[in-house]
């Protein structure tokens, strides 16, 4: 480059280096406001969206001056655009983060704090106290949980008679596992006895499941722990049933759906999985509703337990913010109404009676929730037994520290488990540990 | 870059046309929408990628400058050798893919008689497709159980790959994709080359004795030859950028085998809630390369004109 | 290189060329008359000589070459178009089968119009026209007056500006996303938020040194004189622009409006970042986005409606595709 040009270019950069910008919001006190809120559902969903509208109408009646406008992005959290969107000024009033990525959004000062207004959501006191903690700093609150479940094994109960196997008595250890699904990928035609991800994050998020359930750690103190006896397990266990018994499939999954849709389509035994997965199985992917069981998770030494909150805007006004928290109490947190009205869901087609959110728990909220579930249930929930009883005994695990990046390390090892049969288990270990470490230090 | 034009007999000597302060103003005027684009979308992020690289930023707090801490968090991870690997590899295969074969075709196609106009339609059909199709087509061709690809070497008797999940395959199955979608234009670009070669210079070659190939060796290369650097440079530049086929088909797996450059920036900033510090510090190495790359072939090029 | 120019007349409109005619240097003008008469043949001399391929073997290997060049055209890039058309067609059944069929056994075309509601491919393809047209007209707004200037206007630095203009070439926008993309969020000096917005589209699209660097080397070919005489006259530069350079140079405008918006079609990145609201997203990034969750016969529909414009500007479009493509590989 000429000497000429990069003087301009400098002066330019100069110019607008040194150039202010941003415009500040007033709160109006009195008066109208208007709030955005995350997560209406997609278009595709048309009943579930026409359901939410509903309720923004009902809502808006209930709270006069209040206007609510919902956005419908897919993912409703998305962190490709998180960071922009509010430095953006677009962010909307309510949003949503998912579990691992609160500790980040909190803090980077990216959620309000919500101290002083959580009385605004009638039932907050009846969420779990653990839950709550989890957005809790400092001893300042910074979101409303809103679901919170733990993993466990959902499997095809209609593959299970096939083969053979009880689908009463689903397997209780992974070696139970492993012989289940050799079992079920001898029935040949496609047929898969357990699907695991490779890739996209989710390989090593259902790492860090399998490894708690054999006792393991992921992160103690600020250092990976994974490079462990039953971190090894996790692997040789996946490897060898790749490659010796070949009862995983030859696919590899990368992202979330790519299971789902394998699960759904009838032809796959089991995966490790919350109970949502067993919803979305039915409901986005067309899987057959009385087919699917959820048992705990195997071993049950521990379970990886996730979720997600509704959070408001940093640069919420005073009446935003106080609308925000008023439309999650409607919305999310009130039972027969909103997302729990599950007589109308049962009406929409919805599958409701998955026991899929727990973060109530035994709160006298959370019982009326259970209840009104179970009485509007489509689906067979004697199926879902299994992992009821079960997980009573199991203790919850959070997930690591920086989350995301961790299993995007540690799908290198997933995916060379289950692509490669000549895979150096150990070196794949202590890769993905210094990696780790790396990126632990970071913080 | 400019051209480099051997004369301008028309461009008259500029003391003709006086500059007054009024045209200069009007043409500055005519100017200002493009200096506008230009200052906010091309300049600017180039300085303010260098800029960025120096720092930590979130977009809600003060950025902080840190030095060289980015470059040193980028070159530290793994995945970074693995990356520039992986897009010099993409390079020389694409290069293998998207030049060699797309020459040869248009050297073919060049002596064909017939059908000229279908075969030009249909080499060029899937360059003017919207690449996430092409894409997304090739993700359901490669798919292990019911994909075509596989039903196909069954069919032969061949033993079947696995493709996009494998180490060995997943970055040439990339490469296939890539070409299948762009060496149209290549094929296109060689054509209308070989169309400018004289008939006089093969028809004196053939004189000489040579034969077909000493033909095309002697001929038809030395006569493209600024095509080929041209389109050399073009095609590096392009796999700098490769993005789309890895974000969709393999997110970079099976074990980092089709991480390539680009992808790993978007990965930093955008994957995981924006180490922008990060990515603009891999942004301005790659900025490098390219201008080297840039000053080779300009380098060449000048020679090559002399 | 010079001759360029000339290149891209030489496959377009006759009358425009007609135009130029007198403008046009005599050898350069000769010379493509003589490429043009070899064009209407069919064939000039080529490697192989018209002796050898009349020969008895010379035929022969001809019509062989001819009949392995089409079939393996049309199986390497017809076919896989074939195959996601009757892909899309097959039942959720049929398309997992191993192995696969060659033909729906039940052709089943409710399936396009599931996709499209599916994918809410209708609002995908409004808004991607939208900003196909909108980046059209504006970045043809922006790059014609620039080139003008500099070009005829020859203001001060123009070289400098040009040069800087052709420099952005040499780096890929996906080099610079990243802040590109902060830029977009937060435009400095003016505060603007582009997110989600089509200006957010329209900017970077205008700042095109290619297209910057064509058109002016397009306007450079055209004489001062005819400029002059209107300046005598009295006519102001932008009507000299309108009603003078514009006419003569449809050509290359058709060009440049065709990369134009065949670019923002294709373009993937960008408006993924840029455009995140589902509403407001293109094709591209629609059928990315919902590609994972729907069954892949649903998905393969989708492909096939998506990809029906651009088959369709390719039809109608061909020749200024192709001879665009020729100026682009002579840019030098």
């Amino acid at each position: 480059m000429k000497p000429r040009n990069l003087a301009i270019f400098l002066t330019a950069g100069l110019v607008m280096t040194t150039a202010a910008c941003g415009g500040d919001k007033d709160s109006d006190a009195g008066g109208d406001v208007t709030i955005t809120v995350a997560c209406q559902p997609a278009k595709t969903a048309a009943k579930q969206r026409e359901a939410w509208n509903a309720d923004v109408a009902a809502f808006e009646k209930a709270h006069p001056g209040v206007k609510v406008k919902s956005t419908d992005q897919q993912p409703c959290f998305d962190p490709k655009t998180f960071a922009a969107k509010l430095a953006g000024g677009q962010m909307e009033t309510v949003f949503m983060v998912p579990v691992t990525n609160y500790a980040d959004v909190i803090a980077k000062g990216q959620a309000k704090d919500i101290t002083a207004s959580t009385g605004l959501v009638k039932n907050f006191g009846d969420i779990k106290q653990d839950v709550r903690d989890m957005l809790t700093k400092d001893g300042k609150v910074y979101g409303v949980p809103n679901v919170s479940y733990s993993v466990g094994l959902v499997y095809n109960r209609a593959v299970f008679e096939k083969a053979g196997l009880d689908p009463d008595a689903p397997p209780k250890t992974w070696d139970e596992v492993r012989a289940a699904a050799k079992k079920i990928a001898g029935l040949g035609d496609g047929y898969v006895g357990f699907g695991e991800y490779g890739g996209g994050g989710t390989g090593g998020w259902h790492f860090a499941q399998a490894i708690f359930s054999r006792g393991g750690e992921m992160v103690v103190d600020g250092k990976a722990a994974f490079n462990s006896p039953e971190g090894k397990a996790v692997l040789q266990t996946l490897h060898d049933m790749r490659f010796e018994d070949k009862s995983t499939g030859s696919k590899l999954n990368i992202g979330w759906e790519s299971l789902m849709q394998q699960m759904a389509a009838g032809k796959t035994g089991m995966m490790l999985g919350a109970p949502d997965v067993v919803t979305d199985v039915v409901q986005k992917f067309q899987g057959k509703k009385d087919d699917y069981g959820i048992a705990a998770i195997p071993e049950g030494k521990a379970s990886l337990t996730g979720g997600e909150a509704y959070m408001i805007n940093p640069e919420a006004s005073a009446a935003e913010t106080k609308a925000g928290l008023q439309w999650i109490d409607f919305q999310f947190n009130t039972p027969g109404k909103g997302r729990h009205d599950y007589a109308r869901g049962k009406a929409n087609g919805e599958a409701v009676g998955v026991p899929n959110n727990d973060y109530m728990g035994d709160s006298p909220t959370g019982q009326k929730i259970a209840e009104d579930r179970k009485a509007n249930a489509v689906l067979p929930v004697e199926y879902y037994q299994p992992y009821v009883e079960g997980s009573k005994s199991v203790e919850f695990k959070l997930e690591p520290e920086k989350a995301q990046e961790i299993y995007a390390v540690l799908d290198v090892a997933m995916s060379a488990v289950l692509t490669r049969e000549n895979a150096d288990i150990d070196k794949l270990l202590a890769d993905a540990e210094s990696k780790a470490n790396a990126i632990l230090a970071k913080s | 870059m400019p051209a480099k034009r051997p004369a301008r007999p028309r461009r008259r000597p500029p003391t003709r046309k006086k500059r007054t302060v009024r045209t200069n103003l009007t043409a500055y005027g005519f100017l200002c929408a493009a200096l506008f684009c230009f200052a906010l979308f091309a300049w600017w992020p180039m300085i303010r990628q260098i800029i960025m690289s120096f720092q930590e930023t979130n977009l809600v707090d003060e950025p902080k400058w840190v030095g060289l801490d980015n470059f040193r968090t980028v070159v530290e991870d793994p995945a970074f050798g693995q990356a520039w690997k992986n897009t010099f590899v993409f390079s020389g295969l694409a290069l293998l893919c998207g030049y060699l074969i797309p020459f040869t075709v248009a050297i073919v196609l060049n002596e064909l008689r017939h059908a000229r106009a279908y075969l030009r339609f249909v080499v060029y059909l899937p360059v003017m497709l919207p690449p996430i199709v092409s894409v997304l087509l090739f993700k359901w061709f490669y798919d292990p159980g019911p994909g075509l690809f596989n039903a196909v070497l069954d069919g032969v008797g061949l033993p079947t790959l696995q493709w996009l999940d494998s180490t060995d395959t997943a970055l040439i199955s990339l490469v296939i994709v890539s070409t299948w979608m762009n060496m149209g234009a290549g094929v296109l670009i060689y054509l209308a080359a070989l169309q400018n070669i004289p008939g006089e210079l093969y028809e004196a070659a053939e004189l000489d004795g040579a034969g077909i190939f000493k033909r095309i060796w002697n001929v038809t290369i030395p006569q493209t030859r600024l095509i080929l650097l041209l389109m050399l440079m073009l095609q590096i530049v392009a796999t700098m950028q490769v993005f789309i086929e890895p974000y969709m088909l393999t997110e970079g797996g099976p074990e980092n085998a089709t991480v390539t450059v680009a992808y790993l920036m978007y990965q930093y900033a955008f994957r995981f809630g924006g180490n922008y510090g990060a990515g603009s510090a891999l942004g301005v190495m790659l900025m490098i390369v390219l201008l080297v790359v840039a000053a080779v072939q300009l380098r060449l090029t000048r020679d090559e004109k002399r | 290189m010079a001759e360029t120019a000339h290149t891209v007349r030489t496959t377009e409109r006759p009358d425009a060329v007609e135009q130029t005619r007198k403008v046009t240097p005599p050898p350069a003008h000769r010379r493509r008359k003589r490429r043009r008469a070899a064009w209407a043949d069919g064939h000039t001399r080529t490697v192989v000589s018209p002796l050898e391929l009349k020969s008895r073997w010379g035929t022969r290997i001809y019509w062989a070459v001819l009949a392995g060049v089409l079939t393996v055209f049309t199986l390497v890039f017809l076919f896989p178009l074939y195959w996601m058309a009757t892909s899309a067609m097959k039942s959720s059944d049929e398309i997992a089968q191993v192995p696969p069929t060659l033909w729906p056994e039940n052709p089943d075309f409710s399936v396009f119009t599931d996709a499209w509601e599916l994918f809410d491919i209708g609002t995908l393809l409004k808004n991607t026209l939208f900003y196909a047209i909108g980046a059209w007209l504006f970045a043809l707004a922006v790059d014609v007056t620039a080139a003008y200037a500099l070009s005829k206007l020859r203001p001060l630095f123009g070289n400098v500006i040009l040069g800087a203009m052709l420099a952005t070439l040499m780096i890929p926008p996906i080099v610079v996303m990243i802040p590109a993309y902060i830029t977009a969020t937060d435009v400095p000096i003016f505060g603007w938020h582009l997110l989600n917005s089509p200006w957010a589209i329209w900017f970077p699209v205008a700042a095109n040194g290619f297209n910057i660097f064509l058109l002016k080397r397009f306007f450079d070919s055209i004489p001062d004189e005819i400029l002059e005489a209107a300046e005598i006259d009295g006519v102001p530069p932008w009507r000299v622009l309108v009603s003078i350079i514009l006419p003569i140079s449809r050509p290359i405008l058709g060009v440049v409006s065709i990369f134009t918006i065949v670019m923002v079609f294709k373009d993937f990145l960008w408006p993924l970042l840029v455009l995140p609201d589902s509403e407001k997203m293109t094709i591209s990034v629609g059928l990315s986005q919902t590609a994972g969750a729907v069954p892949q016969n649903q998905v393969m529909a989708g492909l096939v409606i998506a990809s029906i414009p651009m088959i369709i500007v390719f039809f109608f479009f061909q020749r200024s595709i192709m001879a665009g493509l020729t100026a682009g590989s002579l840019k030098g």
